[in-house]
């Protein structure tokens, strides 16, 4: 992993705001790279002048919408076909889940633009439940512009040190990621005893 | 009565897979639960060894080092060169001429600047830590007698 990051950030270096681009639109999709890490770093170039904190913001934005928007678009147009390839549908669990997330479409896409790899799964799911695009688009949009400016704030504070605070910043990811997964899956367990009466 | 007989087994069988759901997605928060609190120790973990390391020990030390982090960098701080930084890069955060460490370290790849330590020292059949090691060097040695020549 830290081959990949040092590859990475010399890709950032090389290339800028392509790369950053692609970096942060391939995350969005599925590759699992350490997005936010990298954010950390461009953040912290911002601060010595070699990038600007704006432009990386709005690059890291439109990459991260435009993966989300991918990975949408896919299940929602071949979704069904994958269902059937896959056989989903006999699954029950599958079918309650897709009911569950269609009711809850909003907050579960908002929420789940903090919890890392969890975002993207949404999408594919978001795209097979077949959620409104412009729910989809807004609330993804709206999470999209808070999760990166939080990685490249956070940077641009810690400057040239940044590198120290990169276990610190992937330990509050991923006790934001675990947070969001419980507030969705207590929801969930909520709406569930209450639809069915179980206590 | 065999159709009252057919809802009531129907009924029981939806009620089984629902009680189903409700305790695998209870399973589920309990898992999450348990992986937040381990998190959670690996992060006090990660603060009191920030704190130890004084990076957030005291407010002064904290204004120090975020003046410290924002501020022009020194001979030493040749410590946070690493193999993915960029010659363009390193030129700009130390202040160095454009060509310097082209001419100090006699590169002759026609990347430079847009080259990283790591793929100069692949080029330069070098290890990437003998490559790192000089650059250090040439970056220190730069400073040092700027340094020096600006105190004069």
């Amino acid at each position: 992993m830290i081959a990949l990051t040092g590859s990475l950030l010399s890709f950032v270096l090389l290339y800028k705001y392509l790369a950053l681009f692609g970096i942060v639109y391939l995350g969005a999709i599925i590759v699992p790279w350490p997005v936010n890490i990298m954010l950390l770093a461009v953040g912290a170039f911002s601060s010595q002048g070699y990038f600007s904190f704006w432009i990386s913001l709005a690059t890291a934005v439109v990459a991260n919408t435009a993966g989300d928007l991918t990975d949408y678009a896919l299940t929602r147009y071949f979704g069904e076909r994958l269902i059937r390839v896959l056989q989903l549908h006999r699954i029950k669990f599958f079918n309650h889940l897709q009911a569950e997330l269609r009711s809850d479409a909003a907050v579960t896409v908002f929420m789940t633009r903090f919890a890392g790899s969890l975002s993207s799964i949404t999408n594919f799911l978001a795209g097979l439940v077949e959620v409104p695009l412009k729910t989809f688009f807004v609330y993804d949009l709206a999470g999209n512009i808070i999760e990166p400016f939080g990685a490249l704030f956070l940077g641009y504070l810690v400057g040239n040190y940044w590198a120290n605070f990169s276990n610190f910043l992937s330990l509050i990811a991923g006790i934001v990621a675990v947070t969001v997964l419980l507030f969705v899956f207590l929801r969930m367990y909520r709406r569930i005893v209450k639809k069915y009466e179980l206590v | 009565m065999a159709e009252n007989d057919n809802d009531e087994a129907n009924n029981h069988g939806n009620n089984g897979e629902r009680t189903r759901l409700a305790r695998a997605v209870e399973w589920i928060v309990i898992g999450l639960a348990i992986a937040l609190a381990v998190l959670v120790v690996f992060f006090v973990r990660e603060y009191l060894a920030l704190r130890y390391e004084q990076a957030l020990n005291a407010r002064e030390a904290s204004l120090e080092a975020v003046l410290k982090a924002h501020g022009p960098l020194t001979a030493n701080d040749v410590d946070i060169i690493q193999d993915w930084m960029t010659f363009d890069y390193l030129s700009r955060i130390f202040s160095l001429p454009a060509d310097y460490l082209k001419t100090a370290l006699s590169i002759t790849d026609a990347h430079y600047p847009d080259l990283s330590i790591g793929a100069y020292a692949r080029s330069a059949g070098e290890s990437e830590a003998a490559a790192r090691a000089s650059v250090q060097e040439a970056v220190k040695n730069y400073l040092l007698e700027h340094a020096s020549s600006a105190s004069k």
